[in-house]
C-alpha cells in the first residue's frame, strides 16, 4: 500500500470539488487505494511526449446539427419524489 | 427438436417464422428458463415479461396475417442495465438511478425493437459499468454460469452470464474498456466491441464517452452479425455516429475470406496466465491449419495504455457522473433542512465505493498542476497508439492476444484491490483507446473455467473480425452453455 501520495486533507478537499460527503472510514481506506493507483499512473511521467499531437480519433465535429427546441411533453418531467405538478423542488441556495 | 431455450437467434427467427413454434411459446420457454436458473446465477435487475408476452402475441398476430413480423421476431433481447429502456427502470445498477424510468428508448433498443425483437429484461453491471467482475452492482453479484462461485467478467456481466446460461437469445452491453469482451470471454460466449462511431450511443447513460460503445454479446458468430446489422449506423441523436446509414459496411457470414495476414502483439501475450497463453497459441495453430501464418511483433506504447486508460477514463467519470444531484432523478431523500452544495454531497454519498474512488481520482488528473501530468499524458498517448496501431493494420489483417490475461476467479477474491483489478483490462483497453473494433470468441477452457481470444482489426474493419471468428468458430466448436 503507498499512502502519502494523496494526503489525507487533500483526499477531504477532492471529496467536496467532487461533491461527496466522505465518512472517516472512507478516507481511511481511499487515502491508501488512491495512492496505489495514482503511483500506478505516475508511469505516465516517463512518456517522451514532446513531438506528439492531441488527434486521436478523426472525428469531425464541423457539421454539428442545428441546436433547436424541440416540443415538450409532461413525460419528460422526471418521477422524481420532488417533482410535484409539473415542478421540481429543489434544496435551498443560499 | 432442442429446447426451444437453446435456439440461436437466426434459429428461433426461423421457427417463429416457419411455424413450427409460436412466438408466445418460444418467449414462454426462455421465461420457464429464467425462473429455473437465475436464483443461481442473478443476471437481471429487472424483468419484463409481461410486456414480453405481449411483443410475442403482436408477432404471432402479424404472422398469422402475414405481415412482416421483422428478422428479429421472437428473438429475445437482454439489455444492459445502463441502456436506456421506455417505460422499463433503467438503475445502472446503482442506488442513485433505483427509480429511474426512461421516458424513451436508446437508439439500439428502438431499431432491435423495429426488426422485431423482444425486450426480456434489464441485466446486472457493475455500477455504471465501472468494473470487471460484476461485483460493485449495488443489486448484488452476477454468478459465471460455468461455475457459480467465479465472477461472470463485467462490466457487462448480466449480458455474458444471461446469454451462456440462455436466459435470453442475445444481449446488448457496452464496451469502455473491455466491458463486452471480458464477460464474453469468462463465460465462453462472443462479444463485439464495434468501432468507436459505428453504433449510436444515444440512450446510453455515460461513464466515458469518448471510449465507449454498445454491442452484442451472442453465442455465435452468426448472431453478432444479425445484431449489428440491426443497431449499427448513423443517428441523428449522436453526432459521434459517423456515416451515413446506408454508408455503413452490412455485415455477411461465410463470405469471401478478408483477411489473410495475423500478427501477435508480444506485450499481450507475456504477461498473462501460462494456461491463458497455451491457449492462444493453440488457437494459432488453428489459424495455421488453414493456411494462416502468424507473426509476433512488438507495440512500444502497450506500457503506458493502462495507467492512460484510467486516467481518461476516470476523469471523463468525475464529469458524467457531475449530473447526478438527486433533484431531477434518484431516491427518496427529502430537501428540508439542507442548502444546496450539503444536500448535493448528502446524496452523493449513496454512490458505491467504486464510483467514489474513479470520481475523486478523476477530479484528481483533472485538478489544476496535474493536469499536464496526468490527463495531458494521457492523451498524447492515446494518439501515439492509435498511429502505431493505425501503422500496424497496413501491414497485417488482425491483431490477436488473450482477451483477459487470467481465468476467472472467486467472486470476493479480489475486491479489495482495486489496483488488481484494473490491472486485468491490459489487454482490452487498446481498443477503447484506438477506437477501433476487437472480437472476443471462446478458444477454450482450463478447469472448466472458459479462455478468449481476442482479435482486433482496423476501424470500420468489422467484416475481418466476423470471417476470423467465423472460421475459428467452425473449427474448434467451444461450447457456449455449460449445465446449470
Amino acid at each position: 500500500m503507498v499512502s502519502g501520495l494523496v494526503s489525507k486533507d487533500e483526499l477531504k478537499h477532492l471529496g467536496w470539488i467532487s461533491r461527496i460527503n466522505l465518512s472517516e472510514e472512507e478516507i481511511e481506506t481511499f487515502h491508501h487505494q488512491l495512492g496505489d493507483t495514482i503511483k500506478y499512473i505516475d508511469v505516465l511521467e516517463t512518456l517522451d511526449s514532446e513531438n506528439l499531437n492531441l488527434d486521436s480519433l478523426e472525428i469531425d465535429f464541423s457539421n454539428l446539427r442545428e441546436d433547436k427546441t424541440l416540443g415538450f411533453t409532461k413525460d419528460l418531467i422526471p418521477k422524481s419524489v420532488l417533482a410535484q405538478e409539473g415542478y421540481v423542488k429543489g434544496p435551498k441556495m443560499i | 427438436m432442442p429446447n426451444l431455450y437453446t435456439l440461436n437467434a437466426s434459429e428461433a427467427n426461423r421457427g417463429i417464422k416457419q411455424g413450427d413454434f409460436t412466438a408466445e411459446e418460444y418467449v414462454w420457454s426462455i421465461i420457464e428458463r429464467i425462473e429455473r436458473v437465475e436464483r443461481k446465477v442473478h443476471a437481471f435487475i429487472t424483468l419484463n415479461k409481461e410486456n414480453a408476452l405481449d411483443d410475442a402475441r403482436e408477432i404471432d398476430k402479424k404472422i398469422r396475417t402475414k405481415e412482416d413480423a421483422g428478422s428479429l421476431a421472437g428473438v429475445t433481447v437482454g439489455i444492459k442495465d445502463n441502456i436506456s429502456t421506455h417505460g422499463l427502470k433503467t438503475t445502472c445498477a446503482s442506488k442513485m438511478l433505483e427509480n429511474y424510468v426512461p421516458p424513451y428508448d436508446a437508439t439500439v433498443v428502438e431499431r432491435l425493437k423495429n426488426y422485431g425483437a423482444i425486450i426480456i429484461g434489464k441485466l446486472n453491471l457493475d455500477e455504471f459499468g465501472m468494473g470487471s467482475t460484476t461485483e460493485y452492482s449495488r443489486y448484488g453479484a452476477t454468478h459465471n454460469p460455468w461455475n457459480v462461485d467465479y465472477v461472470p467478467g463485467g462490466s457487462s456481466g448480466g449480458s455474458g452470464a444471461a446469454v451462456s446460461s440462455c436466459e435470453c437469445t442475445v444481449s446488448l452491453g457496452s464496451d469502455t474498456g473491455g466491458s463486452i469482451r471480458c464477460p464474453a470471454s469468462f463465460c465462453s460466449v462472443v462479444g463485439l466491441k464495434p468501432t468507436y462511431g459505428s453504433v449510436s450511443r444515444f440512450g446510453l447513460i455515460s461513464y466515458a464517452n469518448s471510449l465507449e460503445q454498445i454491442g452484442p454479446i451472442c453465442r455465435s458468430v452468426e448472431d453478432v452479425v444479425t445484431i449489428m446489422n440491426a443497431i449499427s449506423g448513423h443517428d441523428s441523436h449522436d453526432d459521434t455516429c459517423f456515416s451515413p446509414r446506408s454508408n455503413f459496411p452490412y455485415l455477411h457470414i461465410n463470405q469471401d475470406r478478408t483477411f489473410s495476414s495475423i500478427a501477435i502483439v508480444k506485450e499481450l501475450i507475456d504477461g498473462c496466465d501460462p494456461v491463458v497463453s497455451r491457449t492462444i497459441y493453440s488457437a494459432l495453430d488453428k489459424f495455421k491449419e488453414f493456411g494462416l501464418e502468424s507473426t509476433e511483433i512488438s507495440l512500444k506504447s502497450v506500457k503506458y495504455a493502462l495507467p492512460s486508460y484510467y486516467t481518461i477514463a476516470m476523469a471523463e467519470a468525475s464529469s458524467n457522473l457531475a449530473r447526478y444531484d438527486n433533484i431531477r432523478y434518484g431516491f427518496s431523500f427529502p430537501v428540508e433542512g439542507f442548502e444546496w452544495n450539503t444536500y448535493i454531497s448528502n446524496v452523493r454519498s449513496n454512490f458505491g465505493e467504486e464510483v467514489k474512488r474513479r470520481i475523486l481520482i478523476g477530479s484528481y488528473v483533472l485538478s489544476s498542476g496535474y493536469y499536464s501530468k496526468y490527463y495531458l499524458k494521457a492523451r498524447q498517448l492515446r494518439s501515439l497508439l492509435r498511429q502505431e496501431l493505425l501503422s500496424n493494420f497496413a501491414k497485417y489483417d488482425l491483431l490477436v492476444g488473450p482477451t483477459m490475461p487470467v481465468l476467472p476467479f472467486r467472486i470476493g477474491e479480489k475486491i479489495d484491490d482495486p489496483l488488481k483489478m484494473y490491472l486485468m483490462d491490459v489487454d482490452t483497453v487498446l481498443a477503447n483507446l484506438a477506437g477501433i473494433p476487437a472480437i472476443s470468441i471462446p478458444a477454450g477452457y482450463s478447469n472448466d473455467l472458459p479462455i478468449g481470444l481476442q482479435l482486433m482489426a482496423g476501424p470500420f474493419q468489422e467484416q475481418k473480425l466476423i470471417d476470423a471468428a467465423s472460421l475459428f468458430e467452425n473449427a474448434t466448436n467451444v461450447a457456449r452453455s455449460p449445465e446449470i
